[in-house]
């Protein structure tokens, strides 16, 4: 991994993930299951990896992505900052 | 590549800007898309997306790009990769979507065979043709039966070379096949109307082929662009679509003082103004104005608005570098009043709407303030450094066009002559005298094929002489022009001054013995000249000759058509008491014996009941 990209923070990941799925800021906590969440789908993830790139954040394993089944499991892969902000 | 993306400029979302970049247009792409969908009066299409890699992507951006335009897309997508079978085998699914635009997103992967290494040039045309055939193939088939306007992307360039520098030379190279393509696909468009390339071959050198390609979105998701590259993809598409249904600018207002040349005119002098060869800034301002002819000669009109003393202005256009002269513009405002009364003036002068009109000007105060009074105008933030203002154009797709036909190219013209026809009226004894002495003669005919691009054309740009507001596509018109279910009338007029153009259209649907006019529009240049009554003359002869007794004339008001609200009263029609929804009906009995309403035109075709067809 480049030594330069650092984790989100849990609350900046969260909130990001909220507006690519067009939800209200403040809604994912990040125990909700991927499959009940009405926007996830190939697109939303494509701008998950895309989001992580630019934030210089660590990168996001489309392959590795099959193997998530809730936001916590995204929080995990994304190796995100739970330290507070 | 900076992204950099467009700026809406409709009503209330004045505000509203698309992000300028890939990551952030892709976070907000939910909340972007429910704001545009609040903008009232969206254009509804429907769009077949035909992908050779997976398209989910483009779909997602291109629908921003629309709905930024102002045009709501519904969407077929094609399953990976798929764009050929689903044409070929005649996907049902497809067919029941009736696109009105197929969009063919291939790239260079999804070339069927390259030539092999040393093939003969012989083999390697023989390739281009069987590869070429296979495409056109397609086309035909939607063409024939879908009727839809095709958008083909050409291709784009592999961003590994094993040829290293001979792909550049050698025939049988990847890199020469692809061009030979791409020179076969241009002649194709060249010569099939309803064909446009979205010409990813120069958008992926302008993104630049390492930024264009993203490994791993192509192995992860077939994606053959990367996300960065899909939103300029998007926004090339879309302004394609946005041409298509005229809703591309017409008119470009310039500020004078650093924005044609560097310095102020009444300050500085024209000999001191900083323009030419011999000054770096100076060399910026002349390209400047060579692109800003460029765009004049294609049919793009201007005019000046500048805060100045109007001899000032005017001798700054007598700088001997200055390739822009005063006879360029048809429109010059020039005095010391607020820019955005002198520009409502230049639109009310050329009879176009403001939201046809682009201003660029250095000042941002000007253009914060024409931008805050004058939503409908497209003010793009050109910055203060002139050798970015065409840049900012170009990003734009301001003046996109999906062809240029003869009446673009005279438009300048057109609007030049109407200066001198307005200081002409002035020596008349009543405006009579004046209609009569400026010898009119039209042309009104049935639709024909070689109108059929300008016709449509109208139809999706007229908005105020324009009884219905509705829009046709293509395909649509032509189909009509084949029908002997309607009645199709377009109108020419010239004058002493040169000649309008194609400057009305009608379309009535025929059922029994009645025709209802879905559509009669005129355009705003040729206002108050009686041709109103030249095509109804011709309306009414089509009407004797088919032995149709009744016309039926629609008014659907909308917010720019107020001025024709009384015209069909003006005919002598009855209004009708039954309304459908906003639709006002009225009544015209068709006399056996007619007189002539028009008095000053002289028809220089006789209107013949026949369709383009025939």
């Amino acid at each position: 991994m480049d030594q330069n990209r650092k984790p989100m923070t849990r609350e900046k990941f969260l909130a990001q993930m909220d507006e690519i799925l067009g939800l209200r800021p403040g809604t994912l906590k990040g125990h909700e299951k991927l499959e009940d969440l009405k926007n996830w789908d190939s697109t939303a993830l494509i701008s998950l990896i895309v989001m992580a790139e630019d934030n210089n954040s660590v990168p996001i394993a489309p392959d590795q992505v099959v193997g998530c089944s809730t936001v916590a499991d995204l929080l995990r892969l994304a190796q995100v900052d739970v330290s507070p902000s | 590549m900076g992204s950099e993306i467009n700026t809406l400029h409709s009503g209330s979302l004045k505000a509203l800007r698309l992000p300028s970049s890939a990551a952030d247009l892709m976070r907000q792409r939910q909340s972007l898309k429910t704001e545009l969908l609040k903008q009232a009066n969206l254009i509804p299409t429907r769009i077949a997306i035909l992908g050779g890699s997976t398209t989910a992507e483009v779909k997602g951006m291109l629908e921003l790009f629309l709905l930024a335009q102002g045009i709501q897309p519904s969407f077929y997508e094609s399953g990976y990769n798929r764009y050929s079978e689903d044409v070929l085998f005649g996907n049902p699914d497809l067919w029941n979507f009736k696109p009105d635009v197929v969009f063919i997103h291939t790239t260079w992967r999804n070339i069927s065979q390259f030539p092999e290494v040393m093939e003969s040039e012989t083999a390697v045309e023989q390739d281009v043709q069987r590869e070429m055939a296979r495409f056109e193939s397609l086309w035909e088939k939607i063409h024939l039966e879908m009727g839809a306007l095709i958008i083909q992307n050409n291709f784009d360039l592999p961003h590994l070379r094993p040829l290293g520098n001979l792909e550049a030379s050698e025939s049988f190279s990847r890199v020469n096949f692809l061009q030979r393509l791409n020179a076969e696909f241009a002649k194709y468009a060249r010569s099939h109307s309803r064909f446009l390339i979205n010409d990813i071959h120069y958008l992926s050198a302008q993104v630049g082929l390492n930024a264009w390609y993203g490994r791993t979105y192509w192995y992860n998701f077939h994606m053959a662009l990367s996300p960065t590259a899909t939103v300029p993809l998007a926004q090339n598409v879309a302004a394609i679509v946005k041409s298509v249904y005229g809703k591309s600018k017409k008119c470009l207002v310039l500020d004078l003082d650093n924005t044609l040349w560097g310095g102020v005119i009444g300050d500085d002098g024209v000999q001191n103004l900083i323009l030419g060869r011999d000054h770096p800034v100076g060399e910026a301002f002349l390209d400047f104005q060579r692109y800003v002819k460029d765009l004049q000669r294609r049919g793009v009109i201007l005019a000046v608005c500048s805060k100045n003393e109007i001899e000032n202005a005017k001798e700054g256009f007598s700088h001997p570098d200055s390739i822009l002269k005063v006879e360029d513009f048809s429109a010059f405002k020039v005095n010391w009043n607020p820019k955005p009364e002198s520009i409502r003036e230049i639109a009310s002068e050329l009879n176009i709407g403001l939201d046809s009109l682009v201003f660029v000007d250095d000042n941002p105060a000007e253009r914060a303030l024409v931008a805050d009074q004058l939503p409908e105008v497209a003010v793009p933030d050109v910055g203060a450094d002139v050798s970015r203002f065409a840049e900012a154009l170009e990003r734009e797709h301001y003046f996109e066009v999906d062809k240029v036909v003869q009446d673009d190219l005279n438009r300048s013209a057109y609007y030049n002559a109407n200066g001198q026809r307005s200081s002409y009226q002035s020596g008349f004894r009543d405006y009579d005298e004046f209609l009569a002495s400026l010898e009119m003669t039209a042309e009104i005919a049935s639709f024909s094929s070689v109108y059929l691009e300008r016709i449509t054309q109208l139809i999706n740009k007229t908005n105020q002489f324009n009884l219905t507001t509705k829009r046709y596509t293509s395909a649509e018109v032509e189909s009509i022009s084949r029908d002997p279910g309607f009645i199709t009338l377009y109108g020419r007029l010239a004058d002493r001054f040169g000649d309008n153009g194609l400057v009305s259209v009608m379309i009535g649907r025929v059922a029994d013995d009645t025709v209802e006019l879905d559509l009669w529009l005129m355009s705003c240049r040729v206002l108050d000249r009686e041709m109103e009554f030249a095509m109804f003359d011709a309306l009414v002869e089509q009407c004797q000759a088919r032995g149709i007794g009744k016309i039926v004339g629609v008014y659907i008001p909308s917010k720019k058509n107020k001025m024709v609200a009384r015209h069909y009263a003006g005919l002598d029609f009855t209004r009708l008491n039954e309304t459908s929804g906003d639709r006002q009906l009225w009544h015209y009995d068709v006399p056996q014996a007619y007189s002539m309403r028009t008095r000053f035109i002289c028809r220089a075709a006789q209107t013949l009941p026949t369709t383009a067809s025939d």
